[in-house]
This record gives structure tokens, sequence and C-alpha cells, in this order.
């Protein structure tokens, strides 16, 4: 399509969007109402999939000592996880750097810690596993390994807690995707609603061209670009209400956990998914501008 | 041949030479209007063939269609005009559909306008318009593409006596400058003003030329 045929789709397409803007305005919250609901699922999806990976990141064993370990066998330990596929490193932290960890977390009960005649935390070993490239069964093994080793008098393992939310993100993704897919359907069959109404009102001229002999495709062209702008629209209106509830929820944790809430946790969609949102408002509007601009033969 | 044997036109079988100014006569439901409509391609004949400058219209594909459409230029009674574009709006939709540029859309649109005395106007709405000037505007769109053959279907059918011998000499002007001319009407005074040759219709057969 040359330059001109775009210019004038999208003059007659705005000059019919204003003179119906209150039925065209319906259709701009129906997508931008969809798009809202998708988007939230996807703001809370990604946020919980980011913490997820950061947690998963973080993820590790802690193998407790008892306080006879010997010598030879943290040796032993050590070597066991020395080169495994599953551990990307590993620190030893002292009964001492326990206690100083532990009056730092919890200052009020520092001091009933200290009054007592001896240090009753235990050193241990923090294990920090490779994200995500580690299967369950591997790091189940290794635990189970070193459950059983000389010296150790536990293992705590906080990935399967992991998994489970995980399991629980892409639950919500789907029903996000589902619901999503629901409401966009509608949201296509409101935009063809009103571009169908905007073609009624147009009959007569789309006639009149039809009969000069006007291309097909300057004929649908601007009902087709009817549908892009609402959808356009939509998305924008949809991307705007869902950055102001995100400044409201992200306003709400920070009162509510104080200013230790990590600032990298909680954040917006990312770019692309924003783009995503934006092109996918057009493409729904497309959609529906398509299906009323069939009627034109 | 519209259904259950009804036939719209019957064994009609008429030419008409380019530059020719010819009038299709008949009364209300004779064929003309349907024969007009083949003309525009907005009906396909049930049998025989319809065929301008060499080329049967209905081996033509869609957009074939709408390019012969391109060459034509039609005028109708209730004028079809958008109401709600200017008259320069109106008359350059042509150009602006078949991609002029908009200093060639105003020149050729101007041009057309100051022909039929209309340039004054340029910037009034349809229905801010007396019907003679209405039948102006359409037959000013009908012109603005230079077409080769226009199509009128009663285009003085909503005009006075006066505004219709007005009209048909405008007609006559636009034959003069080697447009083929094709009128359906019934008015047999402007045929006799015009005095062209004429078909007449009935019942959808082709009675008589003179």
């Amino acid at each position: 399509m040359r330059l001109h045929a775009i210019r004038y789709c999208l003059e007659e397409a705005l000059a019919s969007l204003w003179r119906q803007r209150w039925s065209a305005g319906l259709s701009v919250l129906a997508i931008a109402a969809a798009l809202l609901v998708l988007g939230v699922f996807l703001l809370v999806t990604v946020n919980l999939d980011r913490a997820v990976a950061r947690w998963s990141a973080a993820a590790e064993f802690s193998v407790y000592l008892r306080d006879d370990i010997a010598q030879d066998q943290r040796a032993a330990l050590n070597a066991m996880l020395e080169g495994h596929p599953a551990v990307a490193s590993r620190d030893y932290v002292s009964k001492a750097d326990a206690a100083r960890r532990f009056a730092r977390d919890f200052p009020d009960l520092a001091e009933g810690l200290a009054e007592l005649p001896q240090n009753p935390l235990p050193a241990s070993i923090e294990v920090r596993l490779r994200a995500g490239r580690t299967d369950s069964a591997t790091v189940d093994a290794l635990a189970q390994q070193l459950r059983g080793a000389a010296g150790v008098a536990d293992v705590r393992f906080d990935r399967r807690w992991l998994e489970r939310l995980g399991g629980i993100v892409k639950g919500l993704a789907w029903a996000g995707w589902m619901l999503g897919a629901v409401l966009l359907t509608a949201a296509i069959l409101t935009v063809a609603t009103v571009v169908r109404l905007a073609l009624h009102a147009r009959r007569d001229e789309v006639d009149i061209m039809q009969l000069m002999g006007a291309p097909i495709g300057l004929l649908r062209g601007p009902l087709v670009a009817e549908g892009l702008l609402q959808g356009g629209a939509g998305a924008l209106v949809a991307l705007a209400a869902l950055y102001g509830t995100y400044v409201a929820v992200r306003g709400r944790l920070t009162e509510a956990i104080g200013p230790s809430l990590d600032p990298g946790l909680v954040g917006f969609l990312p770019g692309g998914l924003v783009v995503l949102v934006l092109v996918g408002g057009m493409a729904v509007g497309c959609a529906g501008g398509y299906v009323a601009a069939r009627q034109v033969r | 041949m519209y259904g259950r044997g009804i036939y719209a036109l019957r064994d009609v079988s008429l030419v008409v030479e380019k530059g020719e100014f010819v009038f299709l006569t008949g009364p209300s439901g004779a064929g003309k209007s349907t024969l007009l409509r083949l003309l525009l391609r907005q009906e396909m004949p049930s049998d025989g063939k319809v065929i301008v400058a060499g080329r049967d219209l209905a081996r033509l594909s869609p957009g074939q269609a709408q390019a012969y459409r391109r060459n034509l230029g039609f005028v109708f009674q209730d004028f079809k005009l958008i109401p709600t574009k200017t008259v320069l709006e109106n008359v350059a939709l042509v150009p602006r559909v078949l991609g002029a540029t908009s200093v060639q859309q105003q020149r050729r649109t101007y041009q057309v306008l100051k022909w039929l005395g209309l340039q004054h106007r340029m910037n009034a709405y349809p229905l801010e318009l007396s019907g003679g000037e209405q039948q102006r505007v359409a037959i000013a769109r009908a012109l603005v593409n230079e077409p080769a053959l226009v199509l009128a279907d009663e285009p003085t059918g909503n005009l006075d006596p006066d505004l219709s011998l007005e009209i048909m000499d405008l007609f006559r002007d636009i034959n003069a400058r080697g447009t083929t001319v094709l009128v359906a009407t019934h008015d047999r005074e402007l045929m006799r003003h015009v005095g062209r040759r004429a078909f007449s219709l009935d019942h959808g057969r082709l009675m008589e030329s003179a």
C-alpha cells in the first residue's frame, strides 16, 4: 500500500472515530479491560518469576556441622562438594560468624544469646546451587549424601517450596493467558461491532468509492485502521492503568515491609512485554476491524 | 435474469460508438437502470455479454473491474454525494482515491468546478446546495478523472425543467470534448432538446431506436 493510501486510511479512520467517539470509547475500554486483566497476570507472574529466579539463584543447602566435627571429616565434606556439578560455590560459616549474623538479624534477642554459657549455634557450610542447571534428582542425591556424611548434624534444603512456587507461577500464567484469550476474543467482537456501525454510517460513501473504482484495500483500509487505532488506544489505557496499579501496590508494599524491600524484587513489566501488550492491543483491534471490513466486497 | 424466470433485460443488443451521445429511455421498470448497472459492473448478465472498449466485463477480475470503473464517470438521480464532505472534498475524492498528489487533486478539482460554475461553492456541504448545484457537483465528480464514458441515470429526475435543460447542455458539452455519454431518462422533452440517438426499453426488451 502506498503512502497516500496509508494516509488516507488513517485520516478516514480518525474522522470516523471522532464521529462515533462514544461507541469507539466503549470499544477502547473493552480492549483496555481485557489487556489490563492480562497485564495484571503478566505483572504478577513476571514478578513471581523474578523472585523465584532470585531465590533459586540464592538457593542453598545449609549443612550444619556437629560441634565435634574432626578436621578430616570437614576435609571429606569439602572434597564431596568440590567439583560437584550442582554446586556453584560454598562458604564456611563458623559458630562465631553464626552468632554475629544472629545478633545482626535479631538485635532484640542478641543479648539473650550472649548471656548463654556457650554459643549454641552450629557452624555450617552454605552451599549455593547452580540456578536452573541442576535437576532435583541430582540435588536430592547430594542432600542425601551430605546427610549421611560423618560430622554433619543436619542438612536444610529450601528448594522444594521454590519448585512448588514455580509451579504456582506457571499455573497463574496459564490462567492469565486463558482468561486474557477469552477477554481478548470478546474485545475483538466489540471492535468488530463498533467498526460495523462505522461501516453502516459510511455505507453510502463506501458504495460511491466502489463505483469510482477505489481498490478494495482502500475501502477496507480505513475500517482496519479504525480497529488498529482503537486497539492501540486500548493498550495505552491498559498500560497506564497497569502502571498506576503497580505504583500503588508497590507503595503499599513499601509501607508494609519498610525500606528493607529489595528494590530489584518488585518491578514493572520489562520493555519487551510492554511492547508486546501494545502490539497485542493493536493486533486485537486490527482483527476486529478486519472482521468488519470483510463485509466490503 | 432474476430468479424464477423474471427477466430484467431480454434480447437486448445495442452498440454505442466511442464519442457518441446516446439516450436510453422507457417507462419505470423498463430496465434502464439495470442496463446501466451492467455497464457499471454492479450486475452480471445471466446470459450474453457486455463489452466495453473491447473488454468483456464478466471476465474481469475484481481488481480489473475496479480499474475499469476508474475510466467511468457516473451521475445518479439522487446525486449520491457524501453529506459529511464539502463540495471540494466530494469532487477531490476521486483523484485522492486514485493516488493523485494534493496539488494535482486541487488543480483538477478546481478546474472542473470552475468549468461547472461551482468554484464559489467549494467549501459548502451538499445539504447547503440547491438540487441543481448538487447535481452539478455530482457531474463534476464524474468528470474530474476525465473518464472515457459517462453514465447518467435519470440525472434530471429531481430537477425543475429549466435546470434539467441546463444539465443536459452540460452533458452535451462533455460529449463535445470527446467523452462517450449514455443518459437514461424517461423525459422525451429533454431528448428532443438534445436531439441525439435514443434507445427505448420496455419490459426489458429493446423496442426501437431512433
